[in-house]
């Protein structure tokens, strides 16, 4: 009998914690493994990232991703893919051009075993407002991801509030064109409630600006949206405590409202381009994401 | 697997045609977490001992296929992936002679998933290495 119980969520990585390694030191299959060696199950990639010869990889590499994904018993559980609206300098992409481009991501989604895809949209704002035509080619796009079994969830991501106009936008979307193939991932940025100082993090890094943050309990009216979360993570001390996010209230929270998606890890603190560095953080976060799953 | 610094070791030499020397090749990666269409791409400089190359001084060959610097701009159509290192052609008559050598590479590139005003932020960095010609 399997310990995981229904309406629990589950243990992934996104092979973006691993991009110091990837090509360097790790091959796609040992990312895999080490993935497969934590405990967890599911598996997000980047689709221009982890796709040799994407946007047309070959038989022979699909083939190989199907064996890998049986060898090492993953779920591919998110897509990430991009509507690079900025594509040409001087003008904004079209909506037929977006639309052209999501289904590009749909197919080979599909092909790959993925349902649920991490859609990035262009920004036009200091906000991170999305394009102006987005729900356009969204609208466009959605009989194809009916087609294609896949849902498109744009990243909710700091510095943006989960109490604000674009997430009450996209919520609106869902409701009047009552579709299940569009939601939202929450990245847990938005609930950090320590800033890490400055001292701690390595010389030339991007640190986020600082910003206000959502308190947790704003995830809860989401959650039917809700098809993916970012496991986004800043330092794991060596007590197995995650030191700017409120981990346990989050996870506790999506337990007591039976939420079973993936929790993809995503580490994006200090360091994360020295040899090895983010690969110990997202073991550290899995031994805390364990313990407080009762896994 | 690829060198982790940007610029490789690996490929650098100077290029021959027709039995004269007109220049050398350097293969970077892409160090960053995804792979980019060409027309994401800004026009590379190449600074080698302090002589600047620049604009068509300077090709990419991504793939076997090579593009000038001033056409990137309408390719995107072509993908340039995290494990395809692109090669750069620099045209310099004699090419650069047998020894050590301060190379700098510096290009940036498009994220349109930033505000505009940081479109090109991400990366946005010179990269530098002494390599050694054969």
């Amino acid at each position: 009998m399997s310990k995981q119980s229904v309406g629990k969520p589950k243990r992934g990585v996104s092979l973006y914690s691993y991009s110091a390694e990837y090509g360097v030191t790790m091959t796609l299959e040992d990312a895999l493994a080490e993935i497969h060696s934590i405990g967890a199950t599911g598996v997000e990639i980047l689709a221009n990232g982890h796709i040799e010869g994407y946007p047309n990889p070959s038989e022979e590499w699909l083939e190989n991703w199907d064996r890998l994904i049986d060898k090492y018993k993953l779920v591919p559980a998110e897509y990430g893919h991009w509507v690079d609206s900025r594509m040409y300098q001087g003008r904004e992409l079209t909506s037929q051009e977006s639309y052209e481009m999501l289904i590009r991501d749909f197919k080979l989604a599909n092909r790959m075993g993925f349902k649920v895809l991490r859609t990035k949209l262009g920004v036009i704002d200091n906000e991170l407002t999305p394009v102006r035509n987005w729900r356009e080619f969204i609208e466009m796009a959605l009989p194809m991801a009916e087609k294609y079994d896949v849902r498109m969830c744009p990243e909710i991501h700091a510095p943006t509030l989960l109490k604000s106009k674009m997430v009450e936008d996209y919520v609106e979307f869902i409701e009047k064109t009552g579709t299940k193939h569009f939601g939202l991932n929450v990245d847990f940025g938005v609930f950090e409630t320590n800033r890490l100082p400055e001292s701690e993090w390595e010389p030339g890094a991007f640190i986020m600006p600082e910003s206000e943050h959502s308190p947790v309990e704003d995830i809860i009216p989401l959650l039917p949206y809700v098809y993916c979360c970012h496991a986004k993570f800043v330092k794991m001390s060596d007590d197995f405590v995650e030191v700017t996010i409120p981990y346990e209230k989050i996870v506790q929270t999506l337990i007591e409202h039976n939420w079973d998606g993936y929790l993809i890890s995503e580490y994006e603190g200090p360091w994360k381009n020295e040899p090895g560095y983010a690969v110990d953080q997202v073991r550290k976060q899995h031994v805390m994401l364990k313990r407080l799953l009762g896994e | 697997m690829l060198e982790r610094h940007c610029i490789q070791q690996r490929g650098f030499r100077n290029v021959e045609q027709d039995g004269k020397i007109v220049g050398f090749q350097i293969n970077i990666r892409l160090v960053h977490y995804r792979g980019l269409w060409l027309s994401q791409l800004r026009p590379a400089t190449v600074t080698v001992d302090g002589e600047t190359f620049s604009g068509d001084q300077i090709t990419w060959t991504i793939n076997g296929v090579t593009y000038r610097q001033s056409e990137l701009a309408e390719r995107g159509d072509v993908h340039w992936g995290l494990l395809e290192p692109a090669t750069l052609t620099v045209a310099k008559e004699g090419g650069l002679a047998s020894g050590k050598h301060e190379v700098e590479v510096h290009f940036a590139f498009s994220s349109s998933y930033l505000p505009p005003v940081a479109d090109t932020a991400l990366g946005n960095r010179p990269h530098k290495r002494t390599l050694i010609l054969v």
